[in-house]
């Protein structure tokens, strides 16, 4: 299966020209950033290299010069200004670069997602989606601002000190850079382990903050089973993995850490060894030895930070492949090119031959060849798992047959625009998914321009006007998150006036109802065929109540049509959906 | 510039911030106790390195360098000392770290415990009124933030020392030497608290913002069906659109800020050095110091510069712990504990009767969702619970299983009031089945035992008398299958039906279900309402329902709307005396003759 939640095998590189092109004021004149900050860095050589001027020259035991260090020390104040100014100005630019850039790449990538149909189908990866426009987002920025500067600063700092090493002497800068070197290539070495320490960590954290969840979102089942003390239990052993398991890495991490101490003090001893050795009849002054010990603290403190930049680096890397793998994915329902208009009128709906499955999957639906005539009431019943949901999704086009054809008004669907389609044709899935906000904010959610008068009217005419009167703010209610203020049975009507207000052509109810209590869900139906006569409408059904009432049923069984016709025909032939009928009516039959 | 959320205070924040360390060291004091100490080793072997490179310069550098003295016999001890200085470093380095580590982490773990352990007490009320997402952060990052000053804590204290001890090293050079780097030192610690003080508020602001921004994503992608169905993708993008750039303009701003005040501290670092070096060439050609000195006094100021940068950073992790170390107290101090009483259960003894007495309940003060409720539950009925949407049938059954506590008004089972029951008592009694059950992230069996002791038979046989044996079966390990967010998906049917197993199996005196198979297709549920019906169950049974074959399972019905029991009769009784509840009922039949006779 086309997964959006693994992280995609394309190249690091590659994802970060892809985001660049994606967002161009991310990468907005990169090289005056690189070369204010390289500016910037200079001046952390000044100080050591202005000491050694001023050891050897200025302070001897002979005298002091102190014109000469008063002069030299002004021009570096001057010089340190204008690299605090330069760090600042790049330092600026970069955080609005990056910031605002990486906020266009969120925008682009939940535009993405939000049009693709993996939301509805793969529900329970949502959590993973979401984390796509945040989380990996966040990492990508933490890194451009803080460890991508670092790797900068550290790097332009490391040339920089390499260049004035060469310059006193290049012999004792041999030695340096050769152990430098080596010493890098040993931590990289060490990363990897570390990396699969931090690897371990990240399991036993989410498997601790799985169990806390459990804890508590499962609460009502621990106290109904009294089993607060076993789920504790559970607790306190995923905490102290965790805590027992985070200790560890760090504790190597830091042995790792303490290292470059003990290299940098026997690259000290080496230096000063070797430069004494060498002598001033090769060159090397007291002053040129001592800015060399100044020199190889510069060192030390990138080389010891590449681990972490390393460590950050991958991270913020498979947060950006994550980011734009989402991005490289093709439309799973795709915008026609040149839209064929629906015909005006009532409309109909034709399925030639259609099959459905989900990438890797088995067959869904098959072998489907319906026509459903202009202005007719079809209900489409099934068991659970039975296809009749596909079936809604494929009409409605929330998703595209694998083979065959399904056209609306004769108009093959693929052809036909996304606006003109969700215009015409009304869709109201049974989940009653609800906004925060007020209802008539949920009302007017898919029919923007809605007045009060029209929303009241929607209401009236479903002849729930009773039941909007009875909540304690009417329209102005709020729902809550997610629109928990309201039952389940509640949202469901909310959700059907919603659809209701936009006066479709062809409506689409799937399961719409079946939260709500039986009485209301037969007055609720009358009202539906009573103003919907003349148009088509397609429910599928959990109740068969609707399947008795309708012009023709549709009789889904393992993802297969098996059988048509009126309720009554179907009960004689007695197939499947006269067992389904046999169970419903001694299921209602109030005796 | 991001408007900041509160005013914070230097003052308040390390007063407060030392306050909460110190409570946390005294929860835990030998790491706290070693991590110090690793710091203050640290210090001294900043220190002591300088003071070695001075040496060096002064006794090997210079002399054979500048002088021509011979170097045979220097270089050893030089070496050595230069090597046992960083020796002792990097031992100070990992006992300092690793002792802050795991007082951070064992804090951690400590208040996570509490916060779990107090919450399984608390009532489901206090639960009603709290964001589970919340909560789980509190439990997370706030926990995390609340204890994140611990790891610096140490350094930061090591470095003060540092700083401090520094500053003196400069004053035994030279006075005005001293007299130069304590006002530097003094400039850059004053910018420092100003750029955490300053900065703090607004990177709260930023995560308020990327809450917005999670918020959108969260709830445009669990509505993506509704938006798609209502051609809504653009509203949605708008939205998100909008919260983004604002988030983006809030860490371009504040970024910009920490920027600008880190460039200030880098450039401060050295300016001091330069003024140190002029102040020391001036005191050295008036022989008042050494050239080495003048060396090494510099030589430290330049170890100074990456670890006093430091000084924010911890300051800005106090800040940012305060307010999250008071969101876990607001959990911890909770008060609205369940209060249980000494009684114990009586498991096995038979079904057993219920009675409600004149119960009220609101979910909040100034609602009421159930009004006066009077219920009379004769042991061993199985009683059916009937009412419209929303008149409160789901609240009574949780009332019944004290999963709520009525507001006023007595449940007794067996005359015995469920209050009076001890903590982990009434569940040996009582089994609840609601409609949207939670499973555990654990194997098919473990949900139905919830780790309780049952032979392999009592698994089966609950499972079968559920209707779940059957596809549990054909999971790919059967009863071992893994369930839960990792695990095989499940549809909701079957997933009520492994939570009517987990009750059956228990075989309670009393038997609570709500609407416990409603996603069930009615073939199946029609099967596992004649199981239950046959099964020779030791229980009373009190059931949620709409459709009339589970109603007419029932002995006898309770017929609610509004919150108060209209009548509590036999089905036939109150499809004669009750009109509402034979509309009710009959919905669908009469739904049928009507069209039967239109069409005629």
């Amino acid at each position: 299966m086309s997964d959006a939640t693994s992280t995609p095998r394309i190249s690091t590189v590659a994802g970060i020209r892809r985001a660049l092109k994606e967002a161009p004021r991310l990468g907005h004149r990169l090289w005056l950033i690189v070369v204010l900050n390289g500016f910037g860095t200079l001046v952390h050589v000044l100080v050591p290299v202005l000491i050694q001027q001023t050891v050897d020259r200025d302070l001897t035991e002979a005298g002091v010069d102190v014109t000469s260090v008063l002069v030299k020390v002004a021009v570096a104040a001057v010089v340190l200004v204008l690299g605090a100014v330069a760090s600042r100005q790049a330092m600026v630019r970069l955080a609005h670069q990056a910031a605002h850039g990486l906020s266009d790449l969120r925008i682009k990538v939940f535009d993405k997602l939000i049009r693709s149909s993996m939301l509805h189908v793969q529900s329970e990866r949502r959590g993973a989606l979401v984390s796509r426009v945040t989380s990996d987002i966040t990492t990508v920025q933490e890194f451009t601002e803080w460890g991508g500067v670092v790797f900068i600063v550290n790097s332009a700092q490391v040339l920089i000190a390499i260049a004035a090493m060469v310059l006193y002497e290049w012999r004792l800068a041999l030695l340096v850079v050769g152990a430098v070197v080596v010493y890098a290539f040993v931590l990289i070495w060490f990363q990897r382990i570390l990396q699969r320490n931090y690897d371990r960590v990240r399991r036993v954290v989410a498997d601790s903050l799985a169990v806390m969840g459990e804890a508590v979102t499962g609460l009502p089942e621990v106290r109904a089973f009294g089993i607060e003390e076993k789920t504790m239990e559970r607790v306190r052993n995923a905490l102290e993995r965790r805590s027992r398991t985070e200790f560890r890495t760090a504790a190597f991490g830091n042995a790792l850490f303490s290292t470059a101490e003990v290299f940098a003090a026997g690259l000290t001893a080496a230096v000063v060894v070797v430069g004494i050795l060498l002598g001033p009849s090769e060159g090397v002054t007291a002053g040129v030895l001592i800015a060399f010990l100044f020199l190889v603290n510069l060192l030390i403190e990138p080389v010891q930070s590449l681990v972490e930049i390393l460590d950050f680096a991958q991270n913020a890397g498979a947060g950006l492949r994550r980011v734009v793998g989402v991005l490289d994915r093709a439309d799973e329902i795709r915008e026609p090119a040149d839209p064929v208009p629906l015909p005006s009128g009532v409309l109909g709906v034709e399925f030639e031959n259609v099959r459905f499955a989900y990438p890797g999957g088995p067959d869904v639906l098959s072998d489907v060849d319906v026509e459903i005539r202009p202005g007719s009431r079809v209900a489409v019943v099934g068991e659970t798992g039975s296809g009749k949901t596909t079936f809604a999704k494929l009409l409605v086009r929330m998703l595209d047959p694998v083979e065959g054809t399904v056209r609306i008004g004769g108009v093959d669907l693929r052809r036909v625009a996304r606006a003109d389609l969700r215009r015409r044709v009304a869709f109201v899935p049974q989940e009653g998914f609800l906004f925060e906000g007020t209802i008539a904010d949920n009302v007017r959610y898919g029919s923007p321009q809605a007045t009060e008068r029209e929303i009241r009217t929607a209401f009236i005419e479903l002849g729930l006007d009773g039941w909007l009167q009875s909540l304690p703010a009417e329209m102005a209610t709020e729902v809550g998150e997610r629109g928990g203020n309201l039952s389940a049975g509640e949202r469901q009507l909310v959700a059907l006036v919603r659809a209701w207000i936009s006066a479709p052509d062809l409506l689409v109810l799937d399961e719409a109802t079946s939260a709500v209590d039986p009485a209301l869900d037969v007055q609720l139906r009358r009202a539906i065929d009573r103003l919907t006569a003349g148009r088509t409408s397609v429910t599928i059904a959990h109740r068969l109540a609707t399947a008795e009432a309708a012009d023709e049923v549709l009789v889904f069984d393992a993802g297969r049509l098996v059988e048509r016709g009126p309720h009554a025909e179907l009960v004689q032939r007695g197939g499947v959906y006269a067992a389904l009928y046999a169970d419903w009516v001694t299921g209602t039959l109030a005796g | 510039m991001a408007t900041p959320t509160a005013p914070v205070s230097a003052r308040a924040v390390v007063g407060q911030g030392l306050r909460l360390v110190g409570g946390f060291a005294r929860a835990r004091p030998a790491p706290f106790v070693l991590a110090v100490l690793g710091a203050t080793l640290f210090a001294g072997a900043i220190i002591a390195a300088s003071q070695v490179i001075g040496w060096v310069t002064d006794t090997v550098i210079v002399p054979v360098l500048t002088g021509g003295e011979p170097r045979e016999g220097k270089l050893l001890p030089a070496v050595l000392a230069i090597l046992g200085v960083a020796v002792w470093k990097a031992a100070a380095i990992v006992l300092r770290r690793n002792a802050a580590g795991y007082l951070q982490f064992k804090t951690q773990q400590d208040v996570r415990e509490r916060l779990i352990e107090h919450q399984l007490g608390l009532s489901l009320s206090w639960f009603g009124r709290q964001s589970m997402g919340d909560l789980l952060a509190i439990a997370d990052n706030d926990t995390r933030q609340a204890t994140g000053v611990l790891a610096p804590f140490p350094y930061a204290s090591g470095v003060s020392l540092l700083i401090v001890g520094t500053v003196v090293l400069m004053f035994f050079i030279d006075f005005w030497v001293g007299l130069v780097a304590l006002v530097g030192m003094a400039l850059v610690v004053f910018v420092e608290v100003r750029a955490a003080v300053t900065v703090y508020p607004a990177w709260e602001g930023i995560q308020k913002q990327m809450g917005k921004v999670t918020g959108v994503a969260h709830e445009s992608f669990d509505g993506a069906l509704t938006v798609k169905a209502l051609g809504r993708e653009e509203h949605e993008v708008a939205r998100l659109r909008t919260e983004s750039e604002d988030l983006a303009r809030r860490i371009a701003e504040t970024n910009s800020l920490w920027e600008t005040y880190r460039v200030i501290i880098t450039t401060l670092m050295p300016a001091i050095s330069l003024a140190v070096l002029v102040v020391g060439a001036v005191r050295v050609d008036a022989g008042a110091a050494s050239a080495g000195d003048v060396v090494s006094g510099l030589y430290l100021l330049g170890l100074l510069a990456f670890p006093v940068q430091l000084i924010a950073f911890v300051l800005f992790d106090m800040a940012a712990s305060l307010p999250a170390h008071r969101r876990v107290q607001t959990v911890l101090e909770v008060d609205e504990v369940v209060e249980y009483g000494t009684e114990k259960a009586a498991p096995g003894s038979g079904p057993a009767p219920v009675a409600g007495d004149r119960v009220s309940f609101g979910y909040e003060p100034d609602t009421v969702v159930l009004d006066d409720v009077v219920l009379d539950i004769p042991a061993g009925r199985t009683v059916a619970v009937v009412g419209p949407t929303g008149s409160g049938k789901s609240t009574l059954t949780m009332l019944l299983a004290r999963l709520w506590d009525p507001g006023s008004g007595r449940i007794r089972i067996d005359g015995r009031d469920l209050r009076s029951f001890a903590r982990y008592e009434l569940p040996r009694e009582i089994a609840f089945v609601s409609q949207n059950s939670f499973l555990f992230d654990d194997t098919v069996a473990g949900n139905i035992t919830l780790g309780g002791d049952y032979r392999e038979e009592a698994i089966v046989e609950a499972a079968i008398m559920a209707g779940a044996h059957e596809f549990i079966t054909e999971l790919p390990n059967g009863y071992d299958t893994r369930i839960g967010e990792r695990g095989a998906a499940l549809s909701g049917g079957q997933r009520q039906r492994i939570a009517l197993a987990r009750a059956l199996i228990r075989r309670p005196r009393v038997l609570i279900l709500d609407d416990a198979t409603s996603a069930v297709d009615p073939s199946v549920e029609a099967q596992i309402l004649r199981r239950l019906k046959s099964a020779d169950l030791p229980s009373t049974v009190i059931l949620v329902a709409y459709r009339p074959s589970s109603i007419r399972l029932a002995d006898e019905v309770v017929y609610i709307e509004d919150g108060r029991v209209v009548a509590q009769s036999s089905h036939e009784e109150l499809m004669q005396t009750q009109p509402g509840y034979a509309r009710l009922v009959r919905a669908y039949e009469e739904d049928a003759a009507e069209r039967a006779r239109s069409a005629r």
